[in-house]
């Protein structure tokens, strides 16, 4: 039992502990074994892990061929895919030495590995992301909705991000813009008073005052630059969407601290399956 | 009145797989004929272009590619236009990959930039030292010493026999790091664990899904600048004057991203109608 879980429990609490000291005390010894030898150990440990990953995939799915559980026949292709890999990998290059030595025949043409990537992996891989565009569009068509108040500034903001990103959103003018937020002000107006009149004469008297605004003062296509949508854009990725990254990411900080905390003081143990 | 209402609703509830025809038809269109829209830098791709631009000659730039097939469009484009900015100011570049997949994009770029247009000698004007397992680990044993991590390149070629490997033993001794990331480990982890640490200035080019992650970094300094996804990549093509996959993308996304929105307009036109009638009967 000692050798099952208090020994790794003390090996975590020992190495975590000398990990977070290094970063505070200027010592060659314990700055060596930070920077240099804990990585090295983790780059052992990473590459066998892979092993692991892959023997464990392998196990997973023959169990699943083998029991015939519900899409099995989807893991013939997966345990066809791994043995074809290992076989292009370790057993037939396809090329002669002098063209590519083993290791670098994975990335050199005409080898089998760098075929089955080119030709199977590639577009494979391709077209899952592809897909993506479809089920954005076909999501956002039907679940985009202007429910409330935060459900209308997250349409906005994204519809101001998805144009003025591309550069169909740098030919679009500002007065178009103020002309749009005049005519939605308009749809406001109409159903808070409900006559017609009163709408017509906000309408115009909003577009005459564009429009004279504009050829007085002379703006240029992105004039002025807060109805601009490309500035519009660049101000939402440098203020309102900074400030919520940042805000996330230090909760996430403060999570990842007390998860150490838990693993060094050893009231953490999932990692020995408790 | 009814009758448009009426046609609103049909809209509204219209079968999905002609949003993905109308989609697949915007994209592919553009492709096929296009319409030649004009790129305008934004300032985070300026930055990245001048701050390789003042890099003095036969700098030592890091290139480190972390994307796969899946985003190859939107990163590719980017790494090319690096690479090609690069030796066209005459830096030495050393290439590592982050990503298994890395490695083949690195070595796709290399083949069309380095040595069909530059006809750049390897080992001299670039090494390409390939992938390592570890995730952050091998930023930071890049970062302390890169020797033990990389003993050969991808090649099989051991480095102490690589001329231009000669003073390199960790990240100082870059001048600038180039991050072509498209998720972990990536972007992120190269800030944390070496250019901040250290102070060597980098810049970075990633999928436009990531940029609201990347951008903290940029605000606050940490990077000089980002080409954020494909318009990204377009601009910083505009501005090596050298046109490539990116901006003759950049017609497609633009025409879809304005079909994605007046389905959304759409969409919402019904939801009230709908919403309307329901309030009423």
């Amino acid at each position: 039992m000692i050798w099952k879980r208090q020994i790794p429990i003390l090996i975590v609490t020992v190495v975590g502990w000398i990990t977070i000291l290094g970063w505070y005390i200027d010592e060659p010894t314990i700055q060596g074994f930070v920077n240099d030898d804990a990585t090295q150990w983790f780059d052992i440990l990473a590459s066998f892990a892979i092993i692991l990953g892959a023997l464990n995939l392998i196990k997973l799915q023959v169990q699943k061929i083998l029991y015939q559980k519900p899409g099995w026949i989807y893991s013939i292709v997966a345990v066809s895919g791994f043995v074809f890999s290992i076989v292009a990998g370790f057993f037939i290059k396809g090329v002669e030495d002098s063209v590519a030595k083993w290791g670098a025949h994975v990335t050199t043409d005409g080898t089998l590995f760098k075929w089955m990537f080119d030709y199977m992996f590639s577009p494979l891989s391709a077209t899952m992301f592809s897909l993506l565009a479809f089920f954005v569009a076909s999501a956002s068509y039907r679940a985009f909705r202007i429910r409330n108040f935060e459900a209308t500034l997250l349409l906005v903001s994204g519809i101001i991000i998805m144009v003025g990103r591309v550069p169909i959103g740098s030919v679009i003018s500002s007065w178009f813009i103020m002309y749009l937020i005049v005519l939605s002000a308009g749809i406001y107006v109409n159903i808070w008073k409900k006559d017609m009149t009163v709408t017509f004469i906000f309408v115009a008297v909003g577009i005459s005052i564009v429009t004279i605004s504009g050829f007085v003062m002379g703006w240029p296509i992105d004039q002025p630059g807060i109805f601009y949508l490309p500035a519009i854009q660049e101000w939402i990725y440098y203020y309102p969407n900074v400030a919520g990254a940042r805000s996330i990411m230090i909760g996430i900080g403060l999570g990842i601290f007390a998860t150490s905390i838990r693993y060094v003081l050893g009231i953490e143990r999932s990692y020995i399956g408790e | 009145m009814s009758k448009i209402q009426d046609a609103f609703l049909k809209i509204g509830s219209v079968d999905r797989r002609w949003i993905f025809l109308i989609i697949a038809l915007v994209v592919i269109v553009p492709l096929l004929i296009p319409v030649g829209l004009p790129i305008r830098p934004t300032d985070t791709t300026k930055n990245v272009y001048d701050a390789i631009e003042s890099l003095p000659t036969g700098s030592k730039v890091l290139l480190s590619i972390e994307y796969s097939p899946s985003t190859r469009p939107e990163n590719h484009p980017m790494t090319i236009s690096i690479m090609r900015h690069l030796f066209t100011n005459n830096h030495k570049v050393f290439i590592t990959c982050l990503w298994p997949d890395g490695q083949f994009m690195a070595q796709d770029a290399i083949n069309q930039v380095a040595k069909n247009e530059f006809n750049k000698v390897y080992g001299e004007d670039y090494v390409f030292l390939g992938f390592r397992p570890g995730n952050e680990a091998v930023v930071k044993g890049i970062v302390s010493n890169l020797r033990k991590l990389y003993t050969v390149d991808v090649y099989q070629e051991k480095i102490e026999n690589i001329p231009l490997m000669n003073g390199i033993t960790n990240f100082k001794d870059f001048d600038f790091l180039f991050s072509s990331s498209a998720g972990f480990p990536g972007t992120i982890e190269w800030v944390q664990y070496a250019s901040d640490p250290t102070g060597v200035p980098m810049a970075t080019g990633v999928t436009s899904i990531q940029v609201n992650e990347v951008m903290p970094y940029v605000q606050a300094g940490q990077m000089v600048g980002v080409l954020a996804g494909m318009p990204g990549a377009a601009e910083y093509e505009a501005l090596i004057g050298q046109k490539g996959s990116a901006t003759s993308g950049m017609d497609a996304q633009s025409v879809a991203h304005l079909v994605i929105v007046l389905f959304i307009v759409l969409g919402n036109v019904a939801y009230f109608i709908e919403r309307n009638r329901a309030k009423k009967y």
